[in-house]
């Protein structure tokens, strides 16, 4: 899911070996041509692949939303063509609060994740000595597998015997039930995904970081520009298309949070850290309601691919200004 | 750094989509074909199975797929395997350990199934599944196979609960219910009764919490989960009222009796009496903390005898513990009402050997392993006379308070159960932690279910 946004740029410098030259004649043309044939060709069992293994079931997950669709014990049954799965889910306040949440929780997230993420390029570009050392570290949480991850944030939360409980206790602060209310359930989840993804950004703005040409910086400190001036108009307008990246790699991921809640909170008190994915979740697989719950996959999808698309949009268009 | 493709790429990229769709297109229309077109092979292959399925194969392969009974070794599934295989050395049974949550077994077993496989052949599932998995073809119709004179055997209640649309779907292997567990040594300390009502239950709980005899009065199982839905039946039962009108088609829990029981869970965290953290608790936070020598009662499932008393536990408790029936509210029938849980066995419909699995269930809900099952692992066994032996309550104190209970089933009667039970889980969760009040708690819950129950909602 988090892929195809973003693959088929390298995938299709491949498979367009060569920038047009400059037609110069027939000949070109009928050569051109049938390397083009070759190149279908030859990309054709991977193609084929690809669609079977990604567009096909998308496309099943689109036509089951949108038609009358029955589980037999020999599979689907898919009949006629509706839009009750659409107008269960509109009206279902579940859906609407897991939309709310789902934003919520992917705005505050990968703002602050880009924030911290970017102090920290900031300070490792600075460093010299255990530079690697100090990736590897940070890298840590990134590599660790978020359902382990959860329980182990599992084990700081718990109400009884957690870390938190205890710290909290002998501060006198009471024994506060995190995981069981409602805005601190919401929160823990946050600092548990800040945690673990921080890093990723970290490391995507710092090869930025190091690409950017030195001269301009040669040119400021010769103008006399001070730290701060220089991060806001040389640092931060060239790495612009760095972070892009990094935002719009965890906006995709974020939109698709399901394991940490899944983990901590199973979705409560109540609904509320029931993200949009949860709910496709259980609405298809516990509920087997596989209409509803293919039209909220499918339109969470599209909200994730409309929001990238405008994302892209307004960040090529400032980059482009100032080109 | 080009992180958007330049519109010269963009064309050929464009071509291939279209393409790609077109052949998912087609690919769906001719699957979808196919599809349509199983269901009757599928119904051909069973009907030519039931002329020589009757539980009486003595050879085949099959795989049982369940979850663990106890945490405890030996592994009871193990056990029941071998000493089946001995009784039929022909026929061989592999296990498949199956997610210990629930929910996670079920939506595993679903994709499984629904996908056409062959496998498991048998499968434990949850007494709650018969409805929905009935519905959905998920499951064989056992009564197409077996006789009245085999429902006959099990205890009564049973077979009721595994019954969708007049066909018995679930073959009850092992039954389960709420008991209130105490500490014995506590109570005798400060003469304490074992409590009759809840209100009793509120108030010693708090009063042993408050002496600092324990860190927490009374814990049960408040998370936002299925475990809420079966606490939260009990009490509701116990007032005197239900959640489905008989039909399954109305909400009925928004009544006076719904409002006494909500209120009254809310008020056990409110008085102290239970932790604020027990909405977070489900069975292991609630029995760890009640076998960590941390609360003075809890409302737990049969296997909470054994896991108190088993020396090898982290337990501080054992020797100290009793078992009895839940309270009831002052004015209520005594004792209150156990909510039903337990498993049964089902068979999968696309099982290639039914005849064979038919003569697995039925050993499986015969004397020997049921007496097993009760003696060696202090599981409710489903079968009445085994149920009713001298020899086997002998051996299982819980066993002996079976019979002083009053059960409620859960309503789980509509292939919406699912729906129905989250409705009131997570509403209640959340009236629980103080979010929402009783009345308003009951009021959504019953509006979710009345949509549930009628298609019309997520």
């Amino acid at each position: 899911m988090s892929t195809p946004p973003v693959a088929p740029s390298p995938g299709t410098a491949v498979t367009v070996p060569a920038r047009p030259a400059p037609s110069r004649g027939r000949q070109d043309d009928v050569f051109r041509r049938q390397f083009a044939r070759l190149g279908w060709g030859l990309s054709a069992p991977a193609l084929i692949l690809i669609a079977a293994v990604t567009i096909f079931p998308i496309g099943y997950a689109i036509a089951m939303s949108v038609t009358n669709v029955s589980a037999t014990g020999s599979g689907f049954s898919l009949s006629g063509f509706t839009g009750h799965n659409y107008s269960v889910m509109f009206g279902a306040a579940q859906w609407r609060y897991a939309l709310f949440f789902t934003v919520l929780y992917t705005v505050i997230t990968v703002a602050v994740e880009v924030a911290l993420g970017t102090l920290i390029a900031l300070v490792l570009e600075r460093l010299t000595a255990g530079r690697g050392w100090m990736m590897a570290l940070l890298l840590i949480p990134w590599s660790m597998i978020t359902v382990i991850n959860a329980q182990l944030w599992g084990y700081i939360y718990n109400p009884t015997y957690g870390i938190l409980d205890t710290i909290f206790s002998h501060i006198g602060l009471g024994t506060p039930v995190i995981l069981g209310t409602r805005v601190p359930a919401i929160a823990a989840l946050m600092v548990a995904d800040i945690w673990k993804t921080t890093p990723f950004v970290a490391i995507i703005v710092l090869a930025g970081l190091v690409m950017l040409p030195q001269d301009l910086y040669d040119a400021a400190e010769v103008d006399g520009a001070n730290g701060w001036t220089t991060f806001w108009r040389i640092t931060f307008p060239q790495l612009r298309p760095t972070i892009a990246l990094a935002v719009l790699f965890r906006v995709l991921q974020a939109f698709g949070l399901f394991d940490l809640p899944f983990v901590l909170t199973t979705g409560g008190p109540g609904y509320s850290t029931q993200p949009l994915a949860m709910l496709a979740y259980n609405t298809m697989f516990r509920d087997l309601d596989f209409g509803p719950g293919a039209a909220v996959a499918t339109s969470t999808a599209a909200l994730v691919v409309i929001g990238c698309l405008a994302f892209l949009r307004v960040f090529r268009a400032q980059v482009g200004d100032e080109a | 750094m080009h992180i958007v493709p330049s519109g010269r790429r963009g064309r050929p990229k464009l071509a291939l989509f279209t393409t790609l769709g077109v052949a998912s297109v087609l690919t769906l229309a001719a699957c979808s074909s196919s599809g349509s077109g199983s269901p009757s092979s599928s119904s051909s292959s069973s009907s030519g199975g039931s002329a020589k399925a009757s539980g009486s194969a003595t050879s085949g392969n099959i795989t049982w797929w369940a979850s663990p009974i106890t945490t405890t070794s030996p592994d009871p599934r193990t056990v029941l395997i071998k000493a089946f295989e001995k009784a039929y050395p022909k026929i061989h049974v592999s296990l498949q350990s199956a997610p210990t949550d629930t929910d996670t077994n079920r939506a595993s077993l679903i994709t499984t199934i629904s996908g056409g496989a062959k496998t498991p052949d048998v499968y434990m599932g949850d007494v709650i599944w018969p409805a929905q998995f009935g519905k959905a073809g998920l499951a064989v119709p056992l009564s197409k196979y077996l006789p009245k004179s085999y429902w006959n055997t099990f205890a009564s209640g049973l077979v009721s609960g595994a019954t969708y649309n007049g066909q018995v779907y679930g073959a009850p292997f092992y039954e389960d219910q709420g008991f209130l567990y105490y500490r014995k040594d506590l109570l005798a300390k400060e003469h304490l009764a074992v409590p009759k009502t809840w209100e009793q239950l509120k108030s010693e709980a708090a009063e042993l919490k408050n002496k600092g005899l324990v860190k927490y009065g009374y814990v049960w199982q408040g998370a936002s989960y299925e475990g809420l839905t079966c606490n939260f039946m009990e009490y509701l039962g116990s007032a005197g009222g239900t959640a489905l009108n008989s039909g399954n088609t109305k909400a009925t829990l928004d009544s006076a009796a719904g409002n006494q029981a909500a209120t009254f869970m809310r008020s056990l965290i409110t008085s102290g009496a239970s932790p604020s953290a027990v909405t977070t608790f489900q069975e292991a936070q609630a029995m760890s903390a009640f076998a960590t020598g941390q609360a003075a009662f809890l409302r737990n499932w049969d296997y909470g005898w054994s896991y108190a008393q088993t020396a090898s536990s982290p337990s501080s408790v054992v020797g100290k513990v009793g078992v009895s029936p839940l309270p009831s509210f002052s004015g209520q029938p005594s004792p209150g009402t156990s909510n039903i849980g337990g498993w049964n066995l089902y068979i999968n419909p696309h099982s290639k050997n039914v005849a064979a699995d038919l003569t697995f269930i039925k050993w499986m809900t015969g004397t020997a392993a049921q007496t097993t099952l009760a003696t060696q692992f202090s599981e409710i066994p489903t079968v009445q006379s085994v149920r009713t032996s001298p020899s086997v309550v002998s051996k299982n104190p819980v066993l002996a308070t079976v019979p002083k209970t009053r059960l409620i089933p859960r309503p789980a009667g509509t292939p919406q159960y699912a729906k129905v039970s989250q409705a009131i889980y997570t509403n209640i969760n959340s009236m629980l932690s103080g979010s929402s009040s009783p009345s308003s708690a009951l009021k959504t819950a019953a509006s979710q279910i009345n949509s549930s129950v009628s298609s019309n909602g997520l």
